[in-house]
């Protein structure tokens, strides 16, 4: 079986899913981080015990807690300084190996294990939520099956195909490139693309875009666009580019991070460099400056400053976990507390995306009962897989009603389902033209925006199955407590008509609609509203791909999205409940607030306790006590987020 | 050898590619860690182990079973933390070289086609069987790239453990061996380490020639020569210089 490299390369080549390594052993890769924080956090645990009866002992486990959390440490670290960045990772670690220099190994190994565990934590957070990218390229298909001039079908890698080549369909796949039909007739839909169920009939001389799957029975078309400038190639580059355009949201404590950092490391020196100066002490010994800068800078880089802000956001992920909200990265929640529009697509997001059954009527006054209509409808439909076909099933079904048997079956590909009662009745359904060529006249219907209709005969009875997509329930209330509660202003994006988006957005009270949008539209209109301030949008269709991943953050649906919809997105609603983003807001504002909490009250341990206790002001036991509180109380107001 | 046993269920196609697997793997020269696996790292260390502890007591008339201890666990961090670095430096090469060749896939498509037809013209394709066969090879990015590491580079996929299991071999083979010397050590102080040490080596010889697939016989016996040649040259040289 060939290896799949594509989840290989959207990992960023983990050796988890290492192709070279056997798949018995890939596992040994895993969470190495996390692995390698727990075991040093056990060694630290021996070292801090032994270090009151064996002190060699002691300093045998601190020197494997400094290998396995100190070593990663350390490389970040200068990795960070090749880039000239100096921030509170770089500090935390020289912090951490100059404790060793001034005999306070243990404390040095203490920050280098929090240090380690909560990157370590947060890496295993964001794999887990990080969804591999690769879906993006599976759902281009890789090859087609081209047909050569002597009829032989073989495989073709799509990017080889050259416009003019006959591509033949078979049911149920994806179309690779865009062309025109020459051979054949079947729905497809774009549900891929669009969110949208509804099947559309194609017939020779009719356009298929890429993306689109064939439903029903095998097309041959030929191949107008090559792969560089199809549909769904033409979404993909727009997505890469959005996602690149996107600005990026950095935590608003890195940079007051950095300005820490270096102001300490700053006045480290500057302690060690004057202090001799001023106070008349040595540069080195005990009682020297170096010391006593190397002591200042440790003090300024407390195990509470640490765990401050990857403690909040693994509370606050971990608890949009359990409530069926994946965020990928603590990062979203700042990106979420800023945002003041949300704006919404309509198929599959504000409606449910499924064809609905909604009406049943007779045509021609038939005596004949609405159910037994809808059982011998149920019993064509159920033979094959079809959204309508799905939609009158499922009526039946909710009905309980029992289906007669349907004998001389046969398709109509793309127009409709023929076959004969057991009393020797014909029936039919499919297309109202379908069912117009049978009766040969015109039929006098109508149907409303947003609606599908279906025609059945039943010998001479005639019969309309109306269908349309539905809005979700409660959405009203959903968003009349968006505006209220969190203040976001709700709008909406769709590529449908102007008049379905009216006729939704009036029942749904929205005010600002944005209609007929072609996936670079949407782009445009998401990358201009987020000028003006913080936007979400909330898709599920492969054509809002680019506005998800160009947003300020872009919300998906986990259930019925498209894979690409749910790759380009930050946030995933697993169980598709938009009512969630209510509390999802609340809870992002709430993290930014824990945080800022946190932060000052690590400092206030700083400037409060450590400090003073350096310069002889307060007890060291006091300071110890203050210090470790101050650790313990950050802990404590970040699991605050866990509800 | 024709029929259906020569390719063992395989395709003609894949049976050459197997038949070239074999064909590197046996032609590699085998140097400790560079067979991959954790039984062969276990092994590797194991003679590594006992062959020090022989020079060393060559070289010392009596040691410290406390100094010993410490030595050996300090070799012990040594071997697993080395075996684990190599593996993990062999497993950024192998990923480096896959990164290469999908950018040479994705970017000289024409020069890798040509390659490809190379290759299979060189299995006996030609004419328009040549041309349909390259076509369904590059039909799929996936399928090409795995054939150009194959055959092209001549790399074994899935072939190799993960570098902490080859490390936690290696500190098994360490502790084992160690075990096994400070047991003789303590029975019979010179000649219990030294049948231990040799037996030691005789037993991780033999098991690596299995995993091999070489003759165990003569892998045994050169490597207790070996091991015989080493100690005693340094014991003799020790003598030469601390007569």
């Amino acid at each position: 079986m060939a290896y799949l490299f594509d989840e290989f390369f959207a990992s960023g080549a983990e050796e988890s899913v290492s192709p070279f390594l056997t798949p018995q052993s890939r596992s040994w890769g895993e969470n190495l981080s996390l692995k390698s924080a727990f075991g040093a956090a056990c060694f630290l645990i021996l070292a801090f015990g032994f270090s009151f009866t064996h002190p060699p002992l002691s300093n045998l486990f601190l020197s494997l807690v400094y290998f396995l959390a100190g070593v990663p440490a350390l490389i970040a670290a200068f990795n960070d300084l090749k880039n000239l960045e100096i921030n509170i990772d770089v500090l935390m670690t020289l912090a951490a190996f100059l404790a060793v220099l001034i005999g306070s190994g243990l404390e040095g190994a203490l920050l280098l294990v929090l240090f380690e565990l909560s990157h370590g934590m947060e890496d295993s957070v964001s794999r887990k939520a990080r969804s591999a990218l690769h879906n993006l390229n599976n759902l281009a298909p890789k090859f087609a099956h081209a047909i050569d001039r002597d009829g032989i079908v073989f495989e073709k890698a799509v990017r080889e195909i050259q416009t003019g080549t006959h591509l033949l369909i078979k049911q149920g796949e994806i179309v690779p490139l865009d062309g025109t039909v020459i051979e054949g007739t079947s729905s497809v839909n774009l549900v891929h693309l669009t969110g949208e169920s509804t099947p559309n009939l194609k017939i020779p001389g009719d356009l298929l875009p890429a993306g689109a799957r064939n439903l029903e029975s095998a097309l041959t078309m030929e191949v107008t666009r090559t792969s560089s400038d199809s549909t769904l190639t033409r979404i993909i580059q727009l997505i890469t580019a959005a996602q690149e355009a996107k600005p990026r949201v950095q935590r608003w404590l890195d940079q007051f991070g950095k300005t820490y950092a270096s102001t300490i490391i700053g006045l480290t020196a500057l302690f060690a460099l004057l202090l001799p100066w001023i106070l008349s002490i040595p540069y080195l010994g005990i009682e020297g400056s170096v010391y006593r800068a190397l002591a200042f800078m440790i003090a300024a880089s407390p195990c509470a400053l640490i765990i401050a802000t990857p403690t909040a956001y693994l509370s606050a992920i971990s608890a949009c976990a359990k409530k069926g909200i994946l965020l990928k990265g603590g990062i979203i929640l700042d990106a979420l507390a800023s945002v003041t529009q949300i704006a919404f697509d309509k198929t599959g997001t504000l409606t449910t995306g499924h064809l609905e059954c909604t009406a049943i009527e007779s045509l021609t006054n038939s005596l004949l009962p609405l159910d037994t209509a809808l059982a011998i409808a149920a019993a064509l439909e159920r033979q094959v897989v079809h959204p309508i076909a799905t939609a009158i099933c499922n009526l039946a079904a909710d009905k309980k009603i029992a289906l007669p048997e349907i004998k001389q079956f046969k398709t109509v590909p793309g127009y409709g389902l023929e076959g004969v009662l057991a009393n020797g009745t014909a029936v039919a359904i499919g297309l109202p033209e379908h069912i117009a060529a049978k009766l040969n006249h015109k039929l006098p219907i109508t149907k409303n925006a947003g609606q599908v209709l279906t025609l059945l005969l039943i010998g001479s009875d005639l019969f309309a199955l109306r269908f349309s997509d539905q809005i979700r329930p409660k959405m009203d209330e959903f968003l009349r407590k968006i505006e209220q509660i969190n203040g976001l202003t709700p709008l909406m994006l769709t590529g449908d008509h102007e008049q379905n988006a009216n006729h939704v957005a009036n029942l749904l009270g929205i005010q600002q609609i944005h209609a007929n949008l072609r996936p670079e539209d949407k782009l445009a209109k998401v990358a201009e509203l987020a000028e003006h301030g913080g936007l979400a949008m909330v898709g599920d269709g492969i054509n809002d791909a680019p506005a998800l991943a160009r947003a300020t953050v872009g919300i998906s649906m986990g259930r019925i999205g498209s894979a690409t919809a749910v790759d380009a997105s930050d946030v995933v609603l697993l169980n598709d409940d938009l009512a969630q983003l209510n509390w999802l807001f609340l809870k992002a504002k709430m993290t930014k607030r824990i945080v800022g909490q946190n932060i000052g009250l690590a400092l206030a341990v700083i400037c409060l306790a450590t400090t003073p206790a350096l310069l002889g002001l307060i007890p060291l036991w006091l300071a110890v006590v203050l210090h470790e509180g101050g650790t313990v109380l950050v802990g404590l107001n970040s699991l605050r987020l866990l509800k | 050898m024709n029929g259906p046993n020569h390719f063992e269920g395989k395709d003609p196609l894949e049976h050459v590619i197997e038949a070239r697997r074999k064909g590197k793997l046996a032609a590699s020269e085998i140097h400790g860690e560079e067979l991959s696996g954790h039984y062969s790292a276990a092994g590797s260390a194991a003679k590594e182990t006992a062959i020090i502890i022989l020079i060393l007591l060559a070289l010392t008339n009596t040691i410290s079973p406390y100094l010993l201890l410490s030595f050996l666990f300090g070799l012990l961090i040594w071997k697993t933390s080395s075996s684990a670095i190599l593996g993990w430096r062999r497993l950024e090469r192998l990923h480096r070289l896959i990164e290469e060749e999908r950018w040479e896939i994705e970017h000289h498509r024409p020069q890798e086609r040509e390659e490809l037809t190379a290759l299979y013209a060189a299995k006996g394709f030609s004419g328009k069987q040549l041309e349909e066969v390259i076509d369904v090879l590059m039909a799929d990015d996936n399928r090409l790239l795995q054939i150009m590491l194959e055959e092209e580079l001549g790399l074994n996929l899935e072939a190799f453990e993960h570098p902490l299991k080859q490390a936690v071999g290696a500190a098994m083979g360490v502790i084992g061996a160690s075990a096994l010397l400070v047991f003789g050590l303590s029975f019979l102080p010179y000649w219990g380490a030294l049948l231990c040490g040799l037996f030691v080596i005789a037993v991780a010889a033999g098991f690596t020639a299995h995993l091999e697939k070489n003759r165990p016989l003569s892998a045994i016996i050169w490597n207790i020569a070996a091991a015989m040649l080493a100690s005693g040259c340094a014991y003799f040289l020790g003598q030469l210089f601390y007569p």
